[in-house]
Parts: structure tokens; C-alpha cells; sequence
């Protein structure tokens, strides 16, 4: 394929648009992270929650796309909690080990994907398109711009920065952040642990949600769409593991990069350029952009 | 001594019982997956390096030994060692700059590294067909072939663990610096570790193409690589028997389970967690079967 100015700013703006479903994901893996410092696996399938609750709202229900959109926050936010109380609690309260989290956050993934596997049957399904809206936009000569890369766009912007304003501006907020930097300390402050766990559980929930119901609207709705969440945990990773701000800059450099490779080599190099990405990024800085330097106490 | 005689024993046990088509097929998938449990058990858990990706190792076994066969005749013995040191230059020259990374950095840099083999093998049109699949693969996997194997490298594995290099192993993963101020060269040690756990899954990879006929990049996913490293985990971090028996145990299950194949999965999945929950040292903690039988014996060695 021919190096084209037009092809270029297309696929910069496809890799915006992937990059803050991507950012929307890959938050919700840095702030557990954050807190419990173990990649929480299970991630996926709270996107997978979120993405058929606001399919059977719509379809079934009959109901408008603003309420099936907070049903499905609200279902993939509990999925979340009750993840943490019945599989993570046990464990952390037992062992300082994170792998045997990282490992039951598999099996918590593994047991949702099934569930609607066995349930509804891994058929693949479309979010009705009436419900969103479909124009696209002719930008100039031959660049476009869908109305639903704006709308994901816009989203994401709003409820990054809505997540922003609830860690900066609020109690809650702030005991989120102290217990980032040492979760003992901010215990002996008086700040609720278990329940600022689950608050931090259901707020990565939501926010999977809403990556969910935009990459069925992009894509479609099957039972194993949550591995796409891989990608957002590999721009997690580059942008620095328990970094709110590393996993925004991840995503759209990820994005970026998967567009470009589409646009100009071929679309099979997608993945492997993703991959290729952690490889380096971890070797040169395993801490990522943004991420906290930890070194070996001695 | 004595373990070693019990091990040819159970391997003349495992290789003449008559049996069905269908229980010998599930006794060579058993030794297929104990031999790549093995391999990560080494690594994973008696070097204490937590690897997700190395589904690709097997990838690599089980290519270069379909490749050597099909497309150049070479006989099955000599291409499935070629692909068990296939796994071993590749695994070589990735060490090199990853084994510095500690703790969930390596795990997270092997799912990159394991998922990166896959998609080189599926773009790979030319060698490889991609993910089409590699078809025609000789059945050269027999019952007496998959056993033999699974002995030898089993009875080399426990006599490997008692010897330096297991001691060696042991202590880098008890306290990295600790040993390495004892003398032990803490990076060569992690190399060994890595080389001999990816030999035993070229290996297996290697096995399971020649079991299948037929192999397909996306056999050897992520989802494989979490497998062999939760059956590790399952069957006791430090515990080689445990290994082996989890190993077995879960191939079991999930073959016997194949009749509700939907809930499969679902079931492997509430295990993990089930496991992670209420036993999270796994089925032997870090005892080895004998250990139970010695009567107030001397404690595990490890």
C-alpha cells in the first residue's frame, strides 16, 4: 500500500477512536493494579457483563439506550464487587502472593466467558444499529469519520474525565490515592479498606462496561469478545502499570500503532506489533512511561 | 533408587495394560501434558519464574518436528529431539534479555513473547500454512512412544532435582540473593531453568503434533499457556509428583467431561478458583509423594 496523506489521517483517526476504548479498559487494569498490585485478568469479563446486559435491556426489555447503557454499568460494576468478595477476598486475606490472584482472576474469566457460553450460547450478536447512531462523516477528500468513533471519542473523554475528577476532588478520591501509594498506612488512617476495594472493583467494572457496549457496537457481542482486553492490558503495561494518566497514553499509542500497521503494512502485523511493543517497552523500562520505579530492597 | 524402579514400573504398567483405542488416546495425551507440566514445573515452580507464554515453546516443538517430517522425511526420533532444542535456541535467545526482568514483569513479558511465536508461526504462510492448520503430520505418537518418553524425562527430572543443579534451582527461587552471595551464579542458574523447561515442552509440542496429525497455531494460544501454569500450580508449587498427578488429574477431567463439553470449560474454570480459594499451595504444597510415606520422616529437603 502507497504512503497517502489521506490514508494516513484515516487511520490516525481509527487509532484515536480504538485507543479510548482501549484507554477505557486499560484504566480500569491500572487502578486495580494500583491498589491490589495484581493484574486482575477477570477484567474481560466484566466488559462481557456489561456489553450482553445492555444488549438484553435493549432487545428484550425494550428498554431506551440511556437506561440499557446504566443497567449495564451498574450489572458489570456488581459482577465486579462480588468477584472481589467471593474469589480475591479469601486469598489476599490469606497470602501476600499475588500470582494465586492473577491466577483465580484467569478462572473468574474463564467462568464468565462459560457462563454465557452454556447460557446464551456463543452465537454472535449485534447491538440493534437503530439504537446508535450510524451517519458518517465526510471530513475532506476521502477522509471520513463515523459517528460512533465520535461517540466513543466523546465517552471516553467524559467518563475519563469524570473518574479523574472523582480521585482528585472527592474523600473517596483521595483515600483511593493514599491507599495507591501504601494500603496498611491509609488502613490505620481510618480509611474502610474493604470497602475501598470494592469502590475501586466497581468503578473498573463500569468502566469496562462502557469499553463493552462500544466494542459491540464496533464490532459485535460474542461471549469471548473480553480477550480483546488483552490489548488494553498491554497498553496498561506500557504506559506503566498502576498509572491512571500511563494507561490513557498506552492506549492511544497502541492504537496508533495497530492503525498505522493496518493502514500501511498489512492488517495481519496488528498483534504481533502489539506484542512486539510490550516485549520492548518492558525491556527497556519494565515500569513503562509512567509507572512507579520499584527496585529490589536489599 | 527405589523411586526410579517404581517410575519404569509404572511406565511398563502405562505401556502394556491392555486397554481400548480410547484410553490409550488418553493415556498418551496425559504424558503429553505431565511432560510439558514438567517443563514449566521447573521453571515455575522449583526456580520460582512464572511464565505465561510457554504454550509457544510447544508451538515450536511441534512445528519443527512437523516440518522435518512431512516436508523432509526425516525419521520421527531424531526431528522430535530437533524440536525440543528448536524450543531451546529460542528460549536461549530470549532469556538473554528477559531473564532480568523479575517477579510479574516476566510473567507479563512471556505472554507477550508466547503470543508474539504464535502470530510469526501463523504469518509465517510459506512454512507454516498459518492458521490454517498443519495437516498430514505421520500418527508417529504411539502409546509405547509417548510412555517411553515420559519415563525417561520424569526419572531424569527427579534425579535432576536431588542433584546440584536442583539445589541450585532451590535456592535461587528460596532467596535470589541470598544465593547468589553463597556463589551461585544466580543468572546462569535462571538459564538452566528456562533452557531445560523449554526442551521438555518442544518436547511435548513435538508429542502432541505427531498424537494429532494436525497442528494449528492457535493450539498453543494464551489460554494453553495459563493451563500449564495453573496444572503447576494445581498440583503444588515445588512439588514434582504433585505436578505429575495434577497434570494427570486435570487431563482426566477434562477428557471424561467431554461429553458435557459446553460445561467443560466452565468447570475448569470454577476449579481454579475453587483451588486458588480454599487451597492455594495446590494438591502437595511443596511435599513430594514420598515425603507422606516416610513415618515421621526427616522434613522435605527443599
Amino acid at each position: 500500500m502507497s504512503f497517502t496523506f489521506s490514508t494516513f489521517v484515516q487511520q490516525i483517526i481509527n487509532g484515536l477512536s480504538l485507543g479510548s476504548v482501549y484507554a477505557l479498559i486499560a484504566v480500569g487494569y491500572s487502578l486495580v493494579y494500583s491498589i491490589l498490585l495484581f493484574s486482575n485478568f477477570a477484567h474481560g469479563g466484566f466488559l462481557v457483563v456489561g456489553g450482553y446486559a445492555c444488549y438484553y435491556l435493549l432487545t428484550q426489555w425494550g428498554y431506551s439506550v440511556p437506561f440499557s447503557m446504566l443497567g449495564a454499568l451498574l450489572a458489570s460494576g456488581l459482577t465486579a464487587v462480588v468477584t472481589e468478595r467471593l474469589a480475591y477476598k479469601p486469598i489476599r486475606e490469606r497470602t501476600p502472593i499475588t500470582l494465586y490472584l492473577l491466577i483465580a482472576s484467569m478462572g473468574v474469566n474463564i467462568i464468565i466467558e462459560n457462563l454465557f457460553v452454556v447460557t446464551v450460547g456463543g452465537r454472535i450478536r449485534a447491538l440493534p444499529r437503530s439504537t446508535f447512531p450510524t451517519g458518517v462523516f465526510n471530513l475532506w477528500e476521502g477522509i471520513t469519520i463515523s459517528s460512533s468513533d465520535v461517540l466513543s471519542l466523546v465517552t471516553a473523554v467524559i467518563f475519563l474525565s469524570l473518574l479523574q475528577l472523582f480521585l482528585s476532588r472527592t474523600r473517596w478520591g483521595l483515600a483511593i490515592r493514599a491507599a495507591a501509594c501504601d494500603i496498611k498506612t491509609a488502613g490505620l488512617m481510618g480509611v474502610n479498606v474493604t470497602f475501598l476495594i470494592s469502590l475501586v472493583f466497581f468503578v473498573a467494572g463500569v468502566l469496562a462496561a462502557v469499553g463493552g457496549v462500544f466494542l459491540s457496537v464496533r464490532y459485535s457481542l460474542y461471549p469471548q469478545l473480553g480477550n480483546i482486553t488483552t490489548k488494553a492490558f498491554v497498553a496498561a503495561v506500557i504506559g506503566g502499570l498502576g498509572s491512571l494518566p500511563g494507561a490513557v497514553a498506552g492506549s492511544l499509542i497502541l492504537g496508533l500503532a495497530e492503525m498505522l500497521t493496518a493502514g500501511f503494512i498489512s492488517s495481519q502485523m496488528r498483534d504481533l506489533v502489539v506484542y512486539s511493543l510490550l516485549v520492548i517497552m518492558l525491556l527497556i523500562s519494565p515500569a513503562g512511561f509512567f509507572g512507579k520505579k520499584i527496585s529490589e530492597k536489599i | 533408587m527405589k523411586r526410579n524402579i517404581f517410575l519404569i514400573i509404572i511406565g511398563i504398567a502405562l505401556a502394556f495394560w491392555p486397554l481400548g483405542g480410547y484410553q490409550e488416546g488418553i493415556i498418551i495425551l496425559t504424558c503429553i501434558n505431565c511432560i510439558a507440566a514438567m517443563g514449566v514445573s521447573i521453571l515455575t515452580g522449583f526456580t520460582g519464574i512464572f511464565t505465561l507464554g510457554h504454550a509457544a515453546y510447544m508451538a515450536l516443538g511441534a512445528y519443527t518436528t512437523a516440518i522435518l517430517t512431512v516436508r523432509y522425511g526425516v525419521h520421527y526420533i531424531p526431528a522430535i529431539i530437533a524440536g525440543g532444542f528448536m524450543a531451546v535456541l529460542i528460549a536461549w535467545l530470549i532469556g538473554i534479555p528477559t531473564l532480568k526482568l523479575t517477579g510479574d514483569y516476566y510473567a507479563i513479558a512471556s505472554i507477550g513473547l508466547g503470543e508474539a511465536i504464535r502470530l510469526i508461526i501463523e504469518n509465517w504462510q510459506s512454512l507454516t500454512r498459518g492458521s490454517r492448520g498443519f495437516p498430514g503430520i505421520d500418527p508417529y505418537t504411539t502409546r509405547f512412544t509417548a510412555v517411553i518418553i515420559f519415563i525417561m524425562l520424569a526419572i531424569f527430572t527427579f534425579n535432576m532435582l536431588e542433584s546440584n543443579i536442583g539445589r541450585e534451582l532451590k535456592a535461587s527461587r528460596d532467596d535470589i540473593i541470598a544465593a547468589s552471595l553463597l556463589g551461585f551464579n544466580t543468572p546462569r542458574t535462571r538459564m538452566k531453568a528456562l533452557l531445560i523447561s523449554a526442551f521438555y515442552c518442544g518436547i511435548s509440542g513435538a508429542l502432541l503434533g505427531g498424537y494429532m496429525s494436525f497442528i494449528q497455531p492457535s493450539m498453543f494460544d494464551m489460554m494453553k499457556s495459563t493451563e500449564l501454569t495453573a496444572i503447576v500450580v494445581f498440583g503444588g508449587l515445588g512439588s514434582m509428583s504433585g505436578t505429575i498427578l495434577g497434570s494427570a488429574a486435570i487431563t482426566l477431567i477434562m477428557e471424561y467431561f467431554r461429553d458435557i463439553s459446553q460445561y467443560r470449560m466452565l468447570i475448569y474454570g470454577v476449579l481454579l478458583v475453587v483451588i486458588m480459594v480454599f487451597r492455594p499451595e495446590g494438591l502437595m504444597g511443596s511435599r513430594e509423594l514420598w515425603d507422606f510415606l516416610k513415618f515421621g520422616g526427616k522434613k522435605n529437603n527443599a
